[in-house]
């Protein structure tokens, strides 16, 4: 073993419990030996967490670290171990002096030791941690003229690939060579899954294999493929679930309840950028803060969806801030993860252990993203548009033809409206709308509209209170109305501001008080403009209550009971368990009104006080105020406009009046119901599909962010102001600093991190192991990369070539480190098992979704079709039926649905679809940067006997038997569906075996040809990255 | 994430259903890339442990204690009036007022056993094995909600992603058997509110994660061969993979390949296995009896059984739990109900491990998420009356078996039932009692995971409940 790798791997060694002795012949390197064993050993009690830290020293900081500690020594003296206190410390078997010390139960290795000496005795020099550093691009070694080294089959020999360059460089001073190119469908079935995710056919990977025979020093074929596979459309498929896994994406909202949520064109987003090879940085800035871009689009707001993927609680009785504020926690982690490469989760308690980041800035992350509402976008689609303007031509249409549809004629009409005015007008009152002087709210912010409406917005609790003062001067008011209507801003329409467990868009008013000095007005009596809707209501909450022990038949009684209690007089009984509620849904309009016992004056001594409160946060969201003087005050169905018609001496009327009336009239008389409903039914303006958005907040209601002591919801301390970490670059001083400026500040070139942590995670896609191990983590506490310089090179590159995907992968797929066999020599397999230094290609299992995706083209089902809601493919009931709380029926898709890309398959987050879940796919419930590749018995009994790789068998069988005849051509068809290269006649021989095998045992047609495919279909070579 | 690398899992291909067979020792040695633990730990446990298998009997939707275990006769003093707001303090409800009166106990106490341990009416046949096991009154929880505090439960983090008791515990002693699963889940109610994260293998590796035993269909996921598939095709189908399988081996040395042999081996043992472990024609009429269990039909009591036979047969970590505890309304009812479903069946488990020698290997939990509260629940709009809310200040659970003293009780609350005066056990606590059983330091069983050395304890002190322990 040469000097260079025992070196290279230095701190592999001395960590490995063999206990190889480490050679002292180089100085070791700060960053790459050093701080890894500080970070490990010191930096918990030495470093940057003030409160965590002890005799105050801290060893992270070269001033700090060669000044004296609470002890007075000096703790490291540079050049002269012997006099530095952490020497002494570390080597020290007093358990009163020896450092770690017994309490922490840690052992500092002997090896980590002598590194530290060799260190201080080298003049104790730190460096910067070199993932903070920005990456700057080396001169490649050897690109250029120079001749690859002799001992490569590298065909293309004149030019010298950048990332062949740099691995060779390193391979040298290990010694190693690297391997042979793979054969031409290894290759082919290798860049294959790679690219678009699944394995070519046989005619496909012929095609390629035959286009490559003339090639010598180039290789056009294999250049074309790459072109071809980067302009498919599965690209984009293949490439999302490695981006939705980050994003914890998932149809349903998690926690207990699990309901379904709509966010899937969120997911189709990101498969359209990726086709479109979307620059990196404009897909950060679109998903960060899309609803922030000048104009933005649809797509832009639909980008916001990331997230937006947080899990949301619907149990009963939550407190909802408090999951807000764990979606806003996870949402700060998860973009550590993803665009820093660090763990923030940590530092949402306390000052990082280990990396430069304080209490208090992870807060500040927070306020740069906490500043956006949550709500669902409809997306309008030109179909949709057009479908809008259709239907309000037929209304305005329908409308105009409504008083010649009276049955009996215009005479009969004028009739019946008559009669209809003299019964409806002395219902009729004149109310006039008060506008509130003052308006208090425990927390959603409440807002006056010109047409005196008060809308609210942000954020509400299980316990809301509105307070109103008024300045106005009314005598002898009779009456107050309460109106509440839909608006676009609320959830569902409102128009109440529920968004979660209760009736979407709607409101429970609990209590009323309407006060005089401060005393509780008497109410005579109330009434409610939705009496008759009142089951419908009752059922509502019903359904959206939990599970009870209760007995069916106290259901009944209880809601019987419920019904009684839910209406407007409710809310003056001082329970607050009943009041009334509107269900939440467009075109909404409805009213309470409340006679007073005795007539009162409003001034300023009159206020209202509403309180809203259920187990679901329950305010309400748009909402009017008006009094009347009148005597006979009644909630009356009819528009309000037309009320004040209505009230109007019939002499006073208009023509114009009158025909407003008529219209009225005609929408609600007995006889017009069929016209009229007709005319409602396409009144409803037609939604796009909903999908889940950011929506940033108006300035006149920022959300204020505080820091939480450690961690806790219930600990909020002082506010914080929107930053980045203090070492990182500064966010740019020109701009507000907000989510917009932060996501722009991601990709800006003088970020250290993004562009790593980017390259480092498509590096490991194809090598199955990132240059950086941790695709997560490039902290302290990281193992440093394997190939730095080809790390920054790439990074840099990346960026040069306008932050393109497309380009990155070609560079990377193009050069012959991805093409070499994957072979593990036995001196590979002993020198160099992980493939670190990558003198091999990579192989290891498929991901569950290209494992069943490969399956379902081997069986020539596999349905291409892209985009639209999650399917449901057959698997097996009891999954989603049993053991969770929010159960699904697994109602299997029919038709091509059945057998779509995995990518489409609907994701349950408690209940996840088994066979992903056996094949470590992610459940969405958390980020995930790189996904275990377990191997288990499980799979085994899934691929043998799910009814699903079953079911392909067969289909392939079906094929097979269609397509080929004799035996060794159906063998070989079988083989070459599942392992893409043609089988050895010595893999022929076994099949043939097993084929005589249950003849013999009577098995025929299309059964017999099953057994064989269902075997094709479990081979380890069908399942692997070749 | 700390995968265990291709070679070193191609040495320990010997791996189990589920779980690699990978003791202590060899994963201090694994992870010890960065790891925080003490590479100079030889020992396959940091040391002797008590028992060898734990059967977590988990009351999801959490039982009422005061119905049950915690008797307040002050409360039926008081029922009908608020508690005073300095017991009440800051406590969020899911339901409730904080100003609801109180609710005395629905039930009868009395004692029992040589210890006297004091239990309500509806726990007959748990009032035969008092002497048997450790009642804990005073666990504590920071969770006041399902599916939240049933997750912190069995991962020690309220929110999903982090790994479960079950994982931690299988990930630390490897496993026992080649023929089952080391962590299984059995579910025997309406639904667990925390879902898969409840058995999740969070970040250790996803082999760790429980295997879900199931009432209809296969017990275990596809353990059936498909139709027009027979026995001897099963057969010479994975003798061919195999030999295929082997072929491919020489030819690209993978070690993965390897361990992929051995499963399709594992996997055609699980065929016959799990067919075994179900099939209950081999239990005699007394114990059937004792569980009271219809070996036909699946239930609480069927779920005890088997796990029993479970333990029997190596597995190391089995949940079973039963929902439908959360009684909103009608406590009485409720508890009744449940009692009736588990009450036996919980202490025939215990009874059956005891004459069989197997009590002092085997941990045996027994515990909801929470509590419920002193005061009553009712609503107008939910219809709801006679109910109590979610509790998280003060539960009762009990524990037995494995490094357990029997005939004892620990912990107590005020005399409302409302807050521990005596002796709290956090959840933590419990973990690192669990812990403790199996022979793992707490503190010393740790994971890197995204550059933090994780626990299943978290970061804050705990302790071992000595006073519980043998």
């Amino acid at each position: 073993m040469k000097p260079a790798f025992s070196f290279s791997i230095f701190l592999l060694l001395l960590t490995t419990p063999g206990g190889l002795t480490v050679r002292a012949a180089a100085a070791p390197d700060f960053n790459r030996d050093v701080r890894p064993v500080l970070a490990q050993y010191c930096f918990k009690c030495h470093g940057m967490d003030e409160h965590g830290r002890k005799g105050k020293l801290r060893l992270d900081q070269e001033e700090a670290a060669h000044g004296k500690g609470k002890s007075g020594e000096i703790a490291i003296v540079p050049g002269k171990p012997d006099e530095s206190e952490v020497i002494k410390r570390i080597f020290s078997t007093d358990e009163d002096d020896m450092m770690p010390p017994p309490s922490t139960k840690t052992t500092m290795p002997d090896a980590a030791k002598e590194v530290i000496k060799a260190w201080i005795a080298s003049g104790a020099k730190y460096q910067q941690h070199w993932a903070y550093v920005p990456p700057k691009q080396v001169a490649v070694p050897g690109s250029g003229a120079l001749e690859a080294p002799s001992a490569v089959e590298n065909r293309r020999s004149s030019v010298v690939h950048p990332i062949d360059a740099l691995v060779r460089e390193r391979l040298e001073k290990e010694g190693l060579k690297p391997s042979p190119e793979a054969d031409r469908y290894t290759l082919v079935r290798r860049v294959y899954v790679d690219l678009i995710g699944l394995p070519p056919t046989a005619a496909e990977a012929d095609a390629f294999v035959k286009a490559s025979d003339a090639y010598d020093k180039s290789d056009p074929a294999y250049e074309k493929l790459v072109d071809t596979l980067l302009s498919s459309k599965q690209y984009g498929e293949r490439w999302a679930r490695r981006w939705l896994d980050l994003a914890r994406y998932a149809d349903t909202n998690g926690f207990e309840k699990d309901r379904p949520r709509n966010i899937w064109p969120y997911r189709d987003w990101v498969v359209k950028a990726l086709n479109a090879d979307m620059p990196f940085d404009q897909f950060t800035i679109k998903q960060l803060a899309g609803d922030m871009l000048p104009h933005p689009t649809p797509d832009d707001l639909i980008a916001t969806g990331f997230h937006r993927n947080t899990m949301l609680n619907e149990e009963g009785g939550i407190d909802p801030n408090e999951y807000r504020f764990y979606a806003m926690v996870d949402r700060v982690a998860v973009t550590g993860t993803t665009w820093f490469g660090l763990t923030l989760n940590c530092v949402q308690c306390h000052t990082h252990k280990y990396d430069p980041i304080d209490h208090s800035e992870f807060y500040k992350l927070m306020a740069l993203l906490n500043n956006a509402d949550e709500p669902a976008y409809y997306i309008d689609t030109p179909d949709i548009i057009d479908q809008r303007a259709k239907k309000a031509a037929l209304v305005a249409k329908l409308e105009a033809d409504l008083p010649t549809k009276f049955p009996g004629g215009k005479e009969a009409m004028e009739k019946k409206f008559d009669e209809w005015l003299g019964s409806e007008s002395p219902k009729a009152s004149h109310w006039q709308v008060i506008k509130p002087a003052t308006m208090k709210s425990s927390m959603p912010h409440l807002e006056q509209q010109v047409d005196g409406y008060i809308l609210g917005s942000g954020d509400i609790t299980k316990s809301d209170t509105y307070d109103f003062t008024f300045d106005r001067s009314i005598k002898g008011v009779r009456a107050l109305k309460l109106e509440v209507a839909s608006h676009p801003s609320l959830p569902n329409d409102g128009p109440g501001l529920t968004y979660y467990e209760g009736p979407l868009g709607g409101f429970f008013l609990s209590e009323l008080h309407v006060l005089k000095n401060g005393e509780r007005v008497k109410i005579a009596d109330a009434d409610e403009t939705n009496s008759e809707e009142e089951d419908r209501i009752s059922d509502a909450a019903a359904g959206a209550k939990p599970k009870a022990a209760a007995a069916k038949a106290g259901k009944a009684a209880a809601k019987a009971k419920a019904r009684k209690q839910s209406n407007a007089s409710a809310t003056q009984d001082g329970e607050m368990s009943s009041g009334w509620q509107v269900l939440g849904g467009a075109g909404q309009h409805h009213a309470a009104v409340f006679v007073f016992e005795k007539p009162i004056d409003i001034d300023s001594t009159f206020a209202l006080k509403m309180q809203f409160e259920r187990h679901f946060a329950c305010p309400l969201g748009n909402f009017r105020l008006s009094v009347t003087t009148d005597d006979h005050a009644t909630a009356m169905r009819c528009p309000p406009e037309i009320e004040a018609l209505l009230a109007k001496p019939a002499g006073q009327l208009t023509g114009n009046d009158r025909a407003q009336m008529q219209r009225e009239f005609l929408m609600a008389a007995p006889e017009m119901k069929m016209h009229a409903d007709q005319i409602i039914a396409n009144r409803r303006d037609p939604r796009g599909q909903a999908t889940l958005v950011m929506r940033e907040r108006p300035a006149n209601n920022p959300r204020p962010t505080h820091r939480y002591h450690r961690g806790e919801y219930l600990s909020p301390k002082e506010e914080v102001s929107p930053a980045v970490p203090a070492f990182l670059p500064s966010l740019p001083g020109n701009a507000p600093a907000n989510r917009l400026t932060f996501a722009k500040w991601l990709v800006s070139p003088e970020n250290p991190l993004t562009a790593r942590v980017t390259v480092n995670r498509q590096w490991q896609a194809f090598f199955g192991r990132g240059l950086v191990k941790s695709l997560e983590d490039f902290g302290y506490q990281s193992q440093p990369p394997s190939h730095p310089e080809l790390l920054d090179w790439l990074a840099v590159e990346f960026m040069k070539q306008g932050w393109s995907m497309k380009k990155l992968h070609r560079l990377i797929v193009t050069s012959a480190t991805y093409k070499q066999s994957s072979r593990i020599t036995p001196e590979l397999a002993q020198r160099d098992p992980e493939n670190v230094l990558l003198a091999r290609g990579s192989r290891f299992r498929l991901d569950a979704e290209i494992i069943r995706d490969s399956a379902l083209k081997a069986a020539g089902v596999l349905s291409l079709k892209m985009g639209g809601p999650g399917v449901y493919p057959p698997q097996p009931a009891s999954v989603t039926s049993e053991g969770t709380y929010g159960k699904v029926d697994w109602k299997v898709s029919e038709g091509e649905d059945r057998y779509r890309r995995s990518l489409y398959t609907f994701t349950k987050r408690t209940a996840p679809f088994a066979m992903a879940t056996t094949f470590d796919a992610p459940t969405g419930e958390s980020c995930l940067a790189r996904r275990d590749v377990s191997n288990s018995p499980l799979q085994a009994l899934t691929l043998l006997n799910d009814q699903m790789f079953m079911e392909a068998a067969q289909q392939m069988a079906k094929k097979v038997i269609a397509e080929s005849q004799s035996d060794a051509d159906r063998l070989q068809n079988i083989f070459r569906r599942c392992a893409t290269r043609p089988a050895a006649a010595d893999e022929l021989a076994m099949l043939k075996t097993f084929l005589q095998k249950q003849r013999d045992k009577k098995l025929e047609g299309e059964a017999l040809w099953t057994a064989v495919c269902r075997a094709a279909l479990n081979l380890d070579e069908t399942v692997t990255h070749p | 994430m700390n995968t265990p690398n291709i070679t070193r899992r191609h040495f320990f291909h010997d791996c189990a259903v589920g779980t690699g067979k990978i003791a202590l020792a060899s994963l201090l040695a694994e992870s010890a890339y960065g790891a925080s633990r003490s590479p100079n730990m030889a020992a396959p446990t940091h040391f002797q442990p008590k028992a060898k298998a734990v059967i977590h009997m988990f009351m999801a939707g959490a039982p009422s204690q005061l119905e049950m275990f915690d008797h307040k006769p002050m409360l039926t003093k008081y029922e009908g009036k608020p508690l005073p707001p300095s017991i009440i303090g800051g406590q969020r409800y899911a339901f409730i007022r904080p100003d609801a009166a109180v609710l005395g106990p629905r039930f009868k106490f009395a004692k029992h056993g040589q210890c006297g341990a004091e239990l309500s009416e509806v726990l007959p046949h748990l009032a035969t094995i008092v002497d048997d096991i450790a009642i804990v009154k005073s666990c504590r929880t920071t969770q006041f909600n399902h599916a939240p505090a049933q997750i912190f439960m069995n991962t020690g983090f309220s929110q999903p992603g982090r790994p479960s008791m079950g994982s931690w515990i299988t990930y630390g002693l490897g496993a026992e058997t080649r023929d089952l699963p080391s962590f299984v889940v059995m579910s025997t109610g309406s639904g667990i509110s925390g879902g898969a994260a409840c058995w999740s293998s969070g970040f250790l590796p996803s082999v760790y994660s429980g295997t879900r035993f199931r009432n209809t269909g296969d017990p275990i996921l596809n353990v059936s061969t498909p139709q027009g598939i027979d026995s001897g095709t099963q057969k010479d189908t994975i003798d061919l993979i195999n030999a295929m399988n082997q072929r491919r081996l020489k030819l690209d040395g993978d070690g993965e390949t390897a361990t992929r042999i051995a499963n399709y081996e594992m996997a055609y043992r699980l065929q016959t296995s799990a067919p075994e472990l179900m099939d209950l024609t081999k239990e005699d009429e007394a114990t059937l009896k004792m569980y009271g269990c219809n070996p036909k039909e699946p239930s609480f009591a069927r779920a005890c059984l088997l796990a029993r036979r479970m333990v029997e047969r190596g597995v190391r970590f089995i949940n079973i739990y039963n929902e439908g505890w959360d009684a909103h309304s009608n406590v009485e009812g409720n508890v009744k109900s449940n009692c009736a479903k588990t009450d036996q069946a919980s202490a025939a488990l215990v009874k059956d491990l005891k004459q069989r020698g197997l009590l002092d290997s085997t941990l045996v939990v027994w515990g909801g998420e929470f509590g419920r509260t002193p005061m009553v629940e009712a609503s107008v709009a939910l219809g709801r009356s006679m109910g109590r809310d979610h509790h998280p200040q003060a539960f009762t659970m009990w524990l037995a078996g494995g490094g357990i003293k029997g005939g004892v009780t620990l912990g107590a609350t005020d005399e409302m039932g409302f807050n521990i005066i005596e002796d709290e056990v956090h959840v933590a606590d419990l973990h690192a009692t669990i812990l403790h059983c199996l022979g793992i330091d707490h503190d010393r069983l740790t994971f890197r995971a995204a550059g933090l050395d994780f626990r299943l304890v978290g970061v804050e002190p705990c302790h071992v409940v000595k006073e519980i322990l043998a």
